[in-house]
């Protein structure tokens, strides 16, 4: 613990039985579909709208209308007003991005087998007859395919199994920053926007372009004013509440959210309450305009902290008082879950919103950022364990001090699974050397999973593509082909394996494949960009931030300061031992012809035992210090930052890869054949940066060879997973730090863990209900174990397990070896 | 087959054969002749607006294309002010068209309780050409109409 402050330890669940109670009523509520927003943004565009203004002011003007005409509800006696959704925990509709994908369900939704969502009757009639009809030629993807009939990377995408552009159902995993929101007002937003309107009527000369900004400002102007009638109308309804309750604490209770909601997020915050209440609003307004998706916050112990420490200093504001308030903003920031189809379950399952937060670090003055507020997050999330919001703990190992870090790993130690820590040293250095200038770069915080920007400054788009990296070497293994679907030639033909002499031709018609695919994504992902620009700008969003307000132009035309787009890579470490496999197995030792090993790939390895007990226990193996793994892994690493570099997305910025894989590491693993590194066909591949498992058996090589990989290459992030069994003394938290430490002076960006043994994993497999609130760190945010997917829970399960104390991995239970990758 | 037929439609033979017929198909390894039975169960449940069944396509226009790889089957459906046409022939301007490789892999696309989507796609057992949310909009009525058949709604 840093000796200058409290770490808020004499709080806990018993000394705030408001927010015990809110949390045990938190998780044992069900998920909703919520209706709502789609109902008045459809009924708004189909029956109102006026079809011969801007896109800009007709959408804003829809988004008006459903804040407008948002129910101020309130569920409990959270501190906080404010819901995303209609419901308790309600999964928001977004039919103009991916909502429609559920209606083949709405029947049935609600009894489904994997994470059921409660539908009513009457509410999946208005989706069938009213809101999804109007939107069957209007959602990005349709609108998209319509205007690009020959688009081939929509029919790559569609086959599931090359890549993801989510552009066709979000634009999200940003941060925007409420700072500015927060000390001025929205009423001084808008007042700046008609300000910038009234300047260029007046001096514009009304081109093209001074329309567009013309529209723009007006737009925000009518978007913020649906936030504050959102928020004014909660503030009524608090009044109403209290007028109604004869009880004095209840009273009281509506009468500060009323005197609250009246006052922000329309005038400035004063009070640290008035700061957080405008922040979560605000948070909320968000997502009438933009889906629930890694929409996040950022380093809230910075900028909450002015509001803190004014109220600590005037002694308005105990520790408990302070502890409540960030518990209940904790608790409504898992007020709303996703909107997912049954068959999405099978690749994303359990994922939540993944609003994520950050705390620590270096300020943008290069100095320790670390304050009262890092340790009350710390600590709040620590007794609260829950899913939501994602916490990252950035270290910065010069500035910040070690009783931090400590203080950080016993959390993890404690929650079982957050925070995530986040290197600042090697983070900031790869923003720097992304143009970024470095008081910007000393701001970073995380985006959703692990990416890494700029709050209200970079606008990354940091998931636009994820793709994976194995169909690649699928393809470069079948020469343009997938055995799955036979002689049809699925991309390039980049020569027969059989042929090749050397395994420089074979690292070559990967690279080809590679390029070849994403080339195509990155043209899909340019479509939709552009078709968002047409039919669903941002204004609301763009208020929060740096640039749109000051030169007219919406965040996705490229408003923003900075401006990127996020393509991350699934199956990494598979990829790589594939490669090492077939450079060493094939072209070194010739412990096999590619023939062979084609042959052996295709049987799924039945007959081919011996080479499938080489390639699994020989082959060099990405986690450790074989220079073959190393070289590869390197390489790889490289040729994909310079291939992305040198193409610029359509709002400026450039092409970042990242490598987290969410939970799609299973998903596309259930759907991939046998590869070289002796994995059988149909097992999961490891999840983000991480070897793959039980291939790496120590920890030091493991964390060695993850933090030699250029952090520079890497400029949207990585998920490294480790797991420990245990770690339950001061001297095992110690050597934990000290572990963390070491990687990140070795280079390493990221790392999470899961505190949790084989055993324990296994037996909630087999008995979730003794495992209801079981955490578990996935691949960059939390789930509940029991929400994952069985082919999820397997690769959590057979995640190596390091010993803490020996620094090697601990074998896995003999009984149930048919989980792992080459069983 | 379940009892929403056989109980308000008893007497409706026409519909009664077709619902036990649709069920032995889908039952049956092969599922043969699900999509022909599917369409003109569909077809006549629009017509006899069984449990407001109708609603679903007044003011909806749509056409649809379906065929089997080696066009051994080919069906196509339109809808138009209220009415569902069904032929045994591929219709032109289709908004969306969904080849299969056989019955089966239709009917598991379509209908299964645990719906085989992906393994569909990646077999390639099915493959969509168009605006999916046509797609979407027919697999909800034939959902709808095969919890009607087996009385479950």
């Amino acid at each position: 613990m840093s000796p200058a402050y409290s770490n808020y330890l004499h709080v806990s669940l018993d000394t705030m039985p408001r927010i015990a109670r809110l949390r045990a009523a938190q998780i044992k509520q069900k998920p909703q579909v919520c209706i709502e927003r789609a109902y008045y943004v459809t009924r708004y565009l189909k029956e109102l709208a006026d079809p011969s203004e801007p896109i800009q002011i007709r959408y804003a003007r829809a988004v008006n209308f459903f804040l407008s005409h948002k129910r101020p509800l309130f569920f409990d006696d959270n501190l906080l007003a404010g819901t995303t959704t209609s419901k308790p925990f309600g999964a928001p509709v977004y039919p103009e991005l991916t909502g429609m994908t559920i209606w083949p369900e709405l029947d049935t939704i609600s009894t489904r087998e994997k994470n059921p969502l409660q539908l009513s009757s009457a509410e999946a009639d208005e989706l069938n007859f009213n809101i999804f009809p109007y939107w069957m030629d209007k959602n990005i993807l349709e609108v998209t395919r319509r205007k690009h009939p020959d688009l081939q990377g929509l029919t790559l995408m569609e086959k599931f199994v090359f890549f993801i552009a989510t552009k066709a159902g979000t634009i999200s995993h940003t941060i925007p920053d409420y700072r500015i929101a927060l000390a001025r007002g929205l009423d001084d937003l808008i007042a700046s926007a008609a300000a910038q309107e009234e300047h260029l009527i007046r001096t514009g000369t009304a081109s093209e372009q001074d329309a567009q900004k013309l529209a723009f400002w007006r737009a925000v102007q009518i978007a913020l004013t649906g936030i504050i009638a959102y928020a004014q109308h909660l503030s009524a309804k608090a009044m109403e509440l209290a007028d109604r309750t004869t009880d004095k604490q209840r009273k009281e209770h509506y009468l500060t959210l009323a005197h609250i909601c009246r006052k922000v997020p329309a005038g400035p915050a004063e009070t640290f309450r008035e700061a957080v209440n405008a922040l979560w609003i605000l948070q909320v307004a968000i997502h009438a305009e933009n889906i629930n998706m890694a929409m996040s916050p950022g380093r809230l112990d910075q900028v909450l902290y002015p509001y803190y420490r004014r109220d600590k200093d005037r002694g308005l504001l105990s520790d408990m008082e302070a502890a409540e308030i960030i518990s209940c903003l904790w608790l409504k920031l898992n007020d709303n879950t996703n909107l997912v189809p049954e068959t999405a379950e099978e690749l994303f399952g359990g994922a939540g919103t993944v609003p994520a937060v950050t705390v620590g670090g270096i300020n943008e003055a290069g100095e320790d950022a670390v304050n009262e507020l890092t340790y009350l997050m710390l600590r709040v999330t620590e007794l609260l364990k829950l899913r939501d919001p994602s916490l990252n703990a950035r270290y910065h190992y010069e500035k910040n001090t070690p009783a931090y870090l400590e203080r950080v790993a016993a959390v993890v130690a404690s929650t079982k699974s957050v925070p995530a820590f986040h290197n600042d040293v090697a983070d900031i250095r790869t923003l720097e050397n992304q143009g970024i200038e470095p008081a910007d770069a000393r701001d970073y915080a995380v985006i959703g999973c692990v990416e890494i920007g700029v709050p209200g400054k970079t606008y990354d788009a940091s998931s636009a593509i994820m793709f994976n990296l194995v169909s690649a070497l699928e393809l470069a293994l079948y020469n343009g082909r997938r055995p799955v679907t036979g002689d049809d030639l699925m991309s390039i033909e980049t020569g027969d394996p059989a042929t090749f002499t050397h395994f420089n031709e074979f690292w070559e018609a990967f690279k080809g494949q590679v390029r070849w695919l994403l080339g195509k994504a990155i043209e899909l992902n340019e479509a939709f960009g552009r078709v968002h620009q047409e039919v669903f700008p941002t204004p609301l969003l763009s208020a929060f931030f740096d640039g749109p307000l000051q030169n007219g132009q919406d965040l996705i035309f490229g408003g923003a300061r900075y401006n990127a787009s996020g393509t991350t890579h699934i199956g990494f470490a598979d990829t790589v031992d594939s490669l090492n496999a077939i450079e060493k197995g094939v072209f070194i030792d010739r412990i096999c012809t590619f023939k062979d090993l084609l042959a052996a790939l295709k049987a799924d390895f039945a007959g081919f035992a011996k080479l499938h007990a080489w390639l699994v226990s020989k082959a060099p193996k990405y986690g450790t210090d074989d220079p073959i793994a190393v070289k590869n892994s390197q390489n790889l690493v490289r040729f994909l930052y310079d291939f992305y570099q040198s193409h610029i997305n359509y709002r400026g910025g450039r092409y970042k890869p990242a490598y987290w894989t969410m939970t799609n590491h299973a998903g596309q693993g259930k759907l991939s054949g046998a590869l070289p590194n002796g994995r059988k066909a149909n097992k999961v591949f490891a999840s983000g940066i991480t070897p793959v498992s039980q291939a790496a058996r120590d920890l030091s090589a493991c964390l060695r060879a993850v933090g030699k990989l250029d952090g520079l290459c890497i400029p949207m992030g990585e998920a490294l997973n480790l797991k420990y069994p245990s770690c339950d003394t001061p001297e095992d938290i110690q050597k934990f730090a000290q572990a963390i430490e070491a990687y990140f002076r070795g280079g390493g960006l990221h790392v999470q863990f899961n505190i949790l043994s084989y055993e324990m994993l296994l037996d909630a497999k087999k008995h979730p209900e003794n495992y209801p609130e079981l955490l578990v760190r996935v691949s960059g945010y939390s789930a509940y174990f029991k929400d994952l997917n069985n082919a999820m829970k397997d690769e959590i399960i057979t995640r190596t397990e390091y010993d803490l104390r020996r620094g090697k991995s601990n074998p896995f239970p003999a009984s149930d070896e048919k989980l792992l990758w080459y069983k | 087959m379940g009892n929403f037929f056989y109980s308000e439609f008893f007497k409706n033979m026409r519909i009664q054969d077709l619902a036990t017929e649709w069920s032995d198909a889908t039952r049956s390894e092969l599922a043969e002749g699900f999509l022909q039975l599917l369409l003109k169960l569909m077809s006549l449940a629009f017509k006899l607006n069984i449990k407001g069944y109708k609603a679903n396509i007044e003011h909806f226009t749509g056409r649809y294309v379906f065929r089997s790889k080696d066009n051994a089957i080919t069906a196509s459906a339109s809808f138009e002010n209220g009415r569902m046409k069904v032929y045994d022939h591929v219709i032109d301007r289709p908004d969306v068209t969904i080849i299969f490789r056989h019955d089966r892999a239709l009917m598991d696309y379509l209908l299964s309780p645990r719906p085989d989507i992906l393994g569909s796609v990646l077999r390639q057992d099915v493959e969509v050409r168009g605006n999916l949310n046509y797609l979407y909009k027919f697999a909800f009525m034939a959902k709808r109409l095969q919890l009607m058949a087996t009385g479950a709604i």
